[in-house]
């Protein structure tokens, strides 16, 4: 599975403000309601009911919010950098920079996880979040997000 | 009169060198034990020119250090860990350590036509584990092992040196060509093992009941405990029963009850039983003279090679077969087959009974030892990486420190220093999730007692000194760790933290995994545990549709609190990316491309 069938160039957001985990989730919810056309309210509730089951700040600087949609009829990533790191209940307790959301279709059993593994296994590898951290452009960070040529598909 | 002088001082200058060369070695991941026993060799004969035969007084060096390791082995043996370890071990003590001396003897007897009472010898000399050298080295790098596998290779490796002994001793009656029947073999396995339980057990109880009745100086204590644990020893051994079941078990009983000085004795111990492994390394160091191996190295290192491919692995397959291991735990597990000194100890009767091919016994126990130190010792943590069983160092990070308070008071005083990244230093200090009934007693800041009436928070570096109940400092552990997890172990803790006690249906509908009809309505952690028999441990893995659930947390209680969800069981498995690194694994690639292009335009 490969990122740029999921997240395209209008999904990556450069310099994202939040002061909250909340108010991330809600800022991303907005964007992503943009591009799907589904409510930003039944996105943010969706995401909000997989953060009951426990937190997907996954250490590191890195969350990956996710959940299910009814409305949308594929995989729909999002991409964003916070201009400031966040609390964000990390499993580590360290603040949260950089955030992928990602939204399946209701049926998408296993492409859901295995696309969530995709997104974990990138953000797992310290040089590209370190690099991640340091682009200049929306460009710069896509290219980054769906570079098929690193070695971390082991 | 010199000659003493110069014995201390050459004694006491290699204790020196030991700890100062195991202290650096360790930073290389080699095994301290390796050190010991190199430095020996070093100072020996073949090195710096020390002479030194005197099997006899070997032999009486290492029995001391071997019942004082043993001892101290059970002290620090929990009750919760026999109980989550306490069958497979037992199995692989006994049974194990049975298939695998009956592996090796084969293995000799195959290879170099050695006699079957002969290789039987051999086969049982080399057939105890020593994993007290491996968790060193895993806590030295600050590695946690899944506990179930951890638990059980710890208990195995203080209960299978008596039936390596007592196959020894078995295999050195059959050598010697006395009759054997059957029934005597089994008579004497019941009595050695039987009754050094059983004496193992009434000394405990009876060491427990002399520690809490006499009155003496506190510094006495430990000293009363290690005279004890010999006599133990020492009177089992002279009874015909196993001594060195006996002490074990002596300690494991002394260890798990209330007793007064028990922070003394444990320090004491601790130090102690290091003392006790330098010394035994050291003496045996000394007492090989390597020219000598030479002539048994290639035989030698064909029983090392049965032994490490064959027999430790098909034993431990074998003994766990029952068990609920995963096959990665008992890969490990096979691996993780260390020897320590014992099986040169057990060789030095052969030499001093004058038997014949003693001094290649030896030779033989000697090149088998140093080889599994090389090979596995130094591989130990890699191995864990790559089998996916290092866990993220989690509460154990906390910095404690523990002091004795008068016997009877049902507290105990700890000290934290407080780490950066820690719970605590987020708080203000009125507000810290300290557990019932525990109480900040002092806070050291900068070197001065600061009033905790006039703090509002702790900051890192702080010490900290907290009265609490001895149940309750595992939950202060908690609070006071370090929070900051590896981010490597993913693929051993699972992508996501999971709440365990939100229900399983929850689960299953967010992930669209179907959940099993005899699931539905319960906690994550309630099947879970029904899937571990009631006693789940961290790194526990449980395969749940096509993602598995991994256990990382649980309170003090031993109930499941946190899991992990791995995305990508099958993943997991083993791949040389994960055994080079990923970099490495990457460089490997360039050069791989780089040999490949040459080759094009050539």
């Amino acid at each position: 599975m490969e990122l740029n069938t999921i997240i395209s160039p209008e999904g990556v957001i450069a310099d994202l403000k939040a002061n909250s985990k909340k108010q991330a989730l809600q800022e991303l919810s907005v964007r992503a309601a943009g591009i799907t056309g589904v409510s930003d309210r039944t996105i943010l509730d969706t995401l909000l009911e997989r953060e009951r089951l426990g937190t997907t700040g996954v250490g590191q600087g890195i969350a990956i919010p996710h959940g299910k949609l009814g409305e949308i009829d594929r995989l729909f990533g999002l991409f964003a950098r916070l201009a400031d790191p966040i609390e964000f209940e990390s499993i580590d307790e360290q603040p949260v920079d950089l955030v992928f959301l990602l939204l399946a279709p209701q049926g998408a059993g296993a492409d859901h996880l295995k696309a969530l593994a995709r997104v974990s296994r990138l953000l797992r590898d310290k040089d590209v979040c370190e690099k991640l951290r340091h682009c200049d452009s929306v460009e710069a960070i896509y290219a980054l997000l769906t570079d098929n040529a690193r070695p971390h598909a082991a | 009169m010199n000659l003493t002088y110069q014995i201390i001082l050459i004694g006491a200058l290699m204790g020196v060198f030991a700890i100062v060369a195991g202290r650096v070695s360790s930073r290389l991941g080699a095994p301290v034990l390796l050190v010991f026993l190199g430095l020996g060799m070093l100072a020996g004969e073949d090195g710096l020119g020390i002479r030194y035969d005197d099997v006899t007084g070997a032999f009486f060096v290492c029995s001391v250090a071997l019942a004082v390791i043993l001892f101290d082995g059970g002290l620090r043996t929990q009750r919760s860990t026999f109980a989550v370890a306490g069958w497979p071990s037992l199995v692989l003590a006994t049974v194990g350590v049975a298939i695998t001396a009956g592996i090796v003897a084969v293995g000799a007897w195959a290879m170099f036509g050695t006699p079957p009472a002969g290789a039987l010898l051999i086969g049982a000399t080399v057939a105890s584990t020593d994993a007290a050298a491996v968790f060193f080295l895993l806590r030295l790098q600050k590695l946690d092992i899944a506990r179930r596998v951890a638990s059980t290779l710890e208990v195995e490796s203080g209960l299978n040196d008596p039936m390596a002994i007592f196959l020894t001793l078995l295999a050195i009656e059959l050598v010697s060509a006395q009759d054997l029947t059957v029934a005597e073999g089994v008579a004497t396995f019941l009595l050695q093992i039987g009754g050094g339980a059983l004496i193992g057990w009434g000394g405990g109880r009876a060491l427990v009941f002399l520690v809490n009745r006499l009155e003496t100086a506190a510094g006495l204590y430990p000293i009363l405990v290690v005279a004890s644990a010999l006599t133990v020893f020492a009177g089992a051994q002279l009874l015909g029963t196993s001594g060195f079941l006996a002490v074990y078990v002596a300690g494991f009983v002394l260890g798990n009850e209330r007793h007064r000085a028990s922070q003394l004795i444990l320090r004491f111990h601790d130090g102690i039983a290091w003392l006790a492994q330098i010394a035994m390394l050291l003496t045996l160091g000394l007492l090989v003279t390597p020219t000598k191996l030479l002539p048994v190295l290639l035989p030698a290192l064909g029983v090392a090679a049965v032994l490490m491919i064959v027999a430790r692995p098909l034993a431990v397959f074998l003994c766990l077969w029952p068990f609920r291991f995963s096959m990665r735990e008992r890969a490990f597990a096979a691996w993780v087959g260390l020897r320590g000194a014992v099986p040169i100890y057990l060789a030095l009767p052969a030499i001093i009974e004058n038997m014949p091919g003693g001094e290649a016994l030896f030779g033989v126990a000697f090149v088998v030892v140093l080889t599994s130190l090389v090979l596995q010792g130094w591989t130990v943590a890699p191995a864990a990486r790559f089998m996916n069983l290092a866990l993220p160092p989690s509460k154990a990070q906390a910095d404690r420190r523990d002091v004795d308070v008068p016997f009877g008071a049902h507290r105990d005083i700890v000290g934290y220093t407080v780490l950066p990244g820690s719970a605590v230093v987020n708080l203000p200090f009125d507000r810290l999730p300290l557990p019932e009934g525990a109480r900040v007693l002092s806070v050291l800041r900068a070197g001065s007692v600061v009033e905790p009436a006039a703090l509002d928070h702790l900051a890192p570096r702080d010490y900290v000194l907290v009265i609490a109940d001895p149940e309750q400092i595992h939950g202060l552990d908690r609070i006071f760790a370090s929070r900051r997890r590896a981010g490597e172990s993913v693929a051993a803790a699972g992508e996501f933290a999971v709440d365990a006690r939100q229900s399983i249906d929850e689960f299953g509908r967010l992930y669209g995994i179907e959940i099993r009809p005899r699931d539905a309505g319960k906690s994550i952690a309630a099947v879970i545990t029904a899937a571990f028999s009631g006693k789940p441990v961290a790194g526990d893995r449980m395969p749940y549709g096509p993602v598995e659930l991994v256990v990382r947390d649980l309170d003090d209680a031993g109930a499941v609190i946190m899991v992990g969800l791995a995305l990508e069981p099958e993943a997991d498995r083993p791949t040389l990316s994960r055994l080079l690194g990923p970099r490495l694994h990457a460089a490997f690639g360039r050069v791989g491309r780089r040999l490949a292009g040459r080759g094009q335009r050539a």
